[in-house]
């Protein structure tokens, strides 16, 4: 606590540094960002992004700036602060850049849609959404925004992207061919206990499969139609499965067990990293060191296309990709990363606006992502964005680039090159066809269970691992795991779940 | 009489005047940051709302408290914070004095510097880099005690990252080997400060250096063992994080062995990002730890009034 409220207080020194230097500079640069409306008679937002990508000097930045300014100015009568904070320290920057009242107008939630909402960090935008972002309301449709509510108030618009996850198999296409494998004959995850079996065999020196991270040898993405309820899909609580509408104990499944027991199969026969329960390192990092034959997890891109964009992060062996099953849409998959406005914002309405053009506005996106054509990025004829001659993603003044499917809306930006152009409507596709859970919409308010929560996740963090990536024995660690959940509120927070759940229902039926 | 106090009064300040603008930056320091943060524990009873400000929030009584006993987790962890740290205190004591004694019985030679700098070393690491050593002793497929000395006896590997038993053993060592140089510095230098006169004399009384050692440097130890001890239990209900977080990877096998409040409050609080919930684990923590300082002391004066510290 005392670190954390030294950190404001620093963080609060610096800002009012920044504004110092701000306001000096203003004077013969583009505009001081103190303020709600400056000289010029323009609205003034700040918008907060994450970045996967370096953070851009301020001088790159406002190049950047002053291009969506001249689009915004006209369009809006906004001008625009932009904001790029590393993934990394996204969510803690910016809820204490808000508690500090630093000037952020807009910002996304990042996988924590709940808290934002429940902390009050989010403005209700119910109505506004309807003057100042009409646009992107029909863009997204009623159904994804039902899943940025929260008791019949609208907090945010959800990333407009491909959101059917598919679970995957990714693996060395290159080992396959040399063992004349059929990896496009599997089509469920039981099917590659046998492939596993005959790397194993014929290529002792290699692990067949490796963790997609630490705790995960990715079959938490294969259970098939199961409906998260608003949880993490890492640490869900309580599920819906299949069409039902119970809420259920998720770790007493049929389905949880199965995969437990392939997990621990797995492990006695040496198919899986030992440690994968508590491995620091990723699947791409592992895949990268030669030593690894595959991982599962899931993507929104088709087989070519994902097993393209991961070759490069995967040591540029050749790559392939299989699908192991369906997408299956619910709630969390829309509301994971949600554009919201500020609750102490002084200009709601244009922060809203700015919000509507990153959603609708090509120029704006696109200068978001790629910053300056010419300078950061060129057009291929064909169409396609790419990194100018001689220079990549670490070199150009500004990019984006990687938060691609992050920023408003991601069918408008340039197709980047490499990835492919038909696949675009694949993935529309995908977005409308997916199967989707009976309760998509529904969101679950736990601000009342939070010491119930933060028990059960550490029960959960302490079980789950280990029963994922078969270190411990099922038979024996399953009923543990359920009876520690019961004694730490599991049972509590799954009866709120079915009471709001039930009453969601009312309401949308 | 009056004036003779206040002028006594005036030459107190005259003559501490240099001493206090000596102190005056750690006092300074001290204020900024011990002090002021102690307005953020009012957070601790409120349930935090950004919309409405550190102020405006609602007050929600001890409701901030409650995920701390919510399960028998708080049993198991309190109990690991406690035991863990009256063994290092005690087993880590005891060690750093062995280790002083050794060294200042080799004398002042080069190769004591040798040895005492070597022992300092992994008190210089941080605990993520002593975590990867331990990893590269204990990993399961490729570490150095399943790889070379459980193969070379022929037994079975083990899968230390899941294995209760060990660990408490492995915490120990693992603390010793970072902390002991460390703390043998203090007592060194408590050593090199006994009069050898004492030696002399109990050398000619025909003491042997065993005698030496129990009957003149560990009495004379007292005073700075009591100050050591009583400030290490103070900090008793804080735990080393880096050591119960990074070393065991954070395997959730191991929690019923490596949970300690600081574990905890850090695995729940990541997930849940409450600045009420962080605020009132600290709160907790400071308490209990202040309630245990005042104690310990009470009772070193009860028994050596002399070596207490207030």
């Amino acid at each position: 606590m005392k670190r954390k409220i030294i950190c404001s207080l620093l963080i609060a020194a610096m800002v009012m540094g920044l504004c110092a230097c701000g306001s000096g500079d203003g004077a013969g640069g583009s505009g001081s960002e103190s303020g709600g409306s400056s000289a010029g008679g323009y609205d003034q937002v700040t918008y907060a992004y994450a970045t996967f990508n370096n953070i851009p000097t301020e001088e790159d930045l406002d190049t950047v700036e002053e291009a969506i300014n001249e689009i915004t100015r006209e369009k809006i009568n906004v001008e625009v602060t932009l904001k790029p904070i590393f993934i990394g320290d996204y969510s803690s920057n910016v809820s204490l850049a808000l508690q500090a009242g630093e000037k952020i107008d807009v910002f996304q939630s990042i996988g924590d849609f709940n808290n934002c909402v429940s902390t009050g960090m989010a403005m209700d935008i119910t109505e506004l959404i309807d003057t100042c972002a009409s646009e992107s309301k029909a863009l997204v449709g009623e159904e994804w925004l039902r899943a940025c509510t929260s008791g019949g108030k609208l907090y945010g618009i959800p990333t407009y992207k491909p959101i059917a996850l598919t679970p995957m198999i990714i693996y060395r296409q290159d080992v396959a061919d040399e063992l004349g494998i059929d990896m496009k004959a599997l089509n469920s995850v039981e099917d590659v206990t046998a492939v596993l079996e005959q790397i194993k065999e014929e290529k002792p020196e290699m692990t067949p499969l490796a963790p997609v991270e630490a705790g995960s040898l990715g079959l938490n993405r294969t259970y098939g139609d199961v409906d998260w309820l608003a949880d993490d899909y890492n640490t869900p609580v309580g599920v819906l499965l299949g069409d039902d509408m119970t809420v259920v104990d998720f770790y007493s499944s049929d389905i949880f067990k199965e995969r437990c027991e392939l997990a621990r199969n797995w492990y006695n026969n040496g198919l899986v990293m030992k440690d994968a329960a508590t491995t620091t390192s990723m699947a791409a990092e592992l895949m990268s060191s030669g030593n690894y034959f595959a991982y599962i997890a899931a993507y929104s891109y088709p087989e070519e296309d994902t097993a393209a964009s991961l070759q490069a992060q995967s040591g540029n062996f050749p790559t392939g990709a299989k699908m192991l099953g369906d997408a299956y849409l619910s709630t969390i998959d829309v509301n994971a990363l949600v554009w919201m406005v500020a609750s102490n914002t002084d200009v709601p309405e244009a922060a809203l606006r700015f919000l509507n053009l990153t959603f609708t506005d090509e120029d704006v996106c696109n200068l978001l992502i790629y910053g300056i054509e010419g300078r950061d990025y060129v057009i291929s004829e064909e169409g396609y964005a790419a990194y100018p001659e001689g220079e990549e993603a670490a070199s150009v003044p500004y990019t984006a680039q990687l938060s691609c499917g992050t920023l408003g809306n991601f069918f408008i930006m340039y197709p980047t090159e490499g990835t492919n152009k038909d696949s675009l409507e694949w993935e529309l596709e995908q977005n409308k066809t997916a199967k989707t859970s009976p309760a998509m919409g529904f969101t679950f308010d736990a601000s009342s269970l939070k010491s119930q929560y933060t028990a059960v996740k550490n029960v959960i963090n302490q079980y789950l691992p280990g029963l994922m990536c078969g270190s411990v024995d099922p038979e024996t660690e399953i009923p543990k795991f359920v009876s520690a959940l019961n004694d730490a509120g599991y049972q509590e927070i799954l009866a709120a779940k079915q009471e709001q759940l039930d009453q969601w229902i009312a309401e949308n039926k | 009489m009056a004036g003779k106090v206040k002028g006594k009064k005036k030459s107190d300040i005259h003559r501490t005047l240099p001493l206090l603008l000596i102190a005056l930056p750690g006092i300074i320091y001290l204020i900024i940051n011990n002090y002021v943060p102690m307005f953020g524990l009012f957070l601790a009873f409120k349930d935090y709302n950004f919309m409405k400000g550190i102020f405006k929030s609602d007050w929600c009584g001890f409701q901030n408290f409650k995920f701390l006993f919510a399960t028998k987790d708080a049993l198991v962890m309190t109990r690991n914070t406690i035991l863990y740290n009256l063994a290092f205190i005690i087993i880590g004591t005891a060690f750093a004095i062995f280790i002083a004694i050794l060294m200042c019985e080799l004398g002042k030679r080069l190769r004591v510097k040798l040895f005492q700098a070597s022992l300092l070393l992994p008190n210089l690491l941080s605990w993520v880099v002593i975590g990867f050593v331990a990893y590269a002793f204990l990993n399961a497929d490729t570490g150095f005690i399943n790889k070379t000395i459980l193969e070379k006896i022929g037994a079975e590997p083990i899968a230390w990252y899941t294995y209760q038993a060990a660990w408490p053993i492995i915490l120990v060592l693992v603390n010793l080997w970072k902390n002991a140089g460390y703390q043998s510095i203090i007592f060194m230098a408590s050593i090199s400060g006994i009069d050898q006169s004492l030696y002399e004399a109990a050398a000619l009384d025909g003491a042997t250096k065993i005698q030496q050692i129990f009957k003149i440097t560990l009495p004379m130890l007292k005073p700075t063992i009591i100050t050591l001890t009583l400030m290490s239990i103070g900090r008793i209900f804080y735990s080393d994080f880096g050591l119960f977080y990074q070393v065991p990877q954070n395997s959730g096998a191991l929690y019923n062995v490596t949970q300690t409040i600081d574990t905890y409050v850090y695995r729940g609080l990541m997930e849940l990002n409450d600045v009420g919930m962080s605020a009132a684990a600290g709160f907790y923590q400071s308490i209990v730890g202040f309630i245990l300082v005042l104690a310990a002391n009470a009772i070193v004066r009860k028994l050596d009034a002399d070596n207490a510290l207030f």
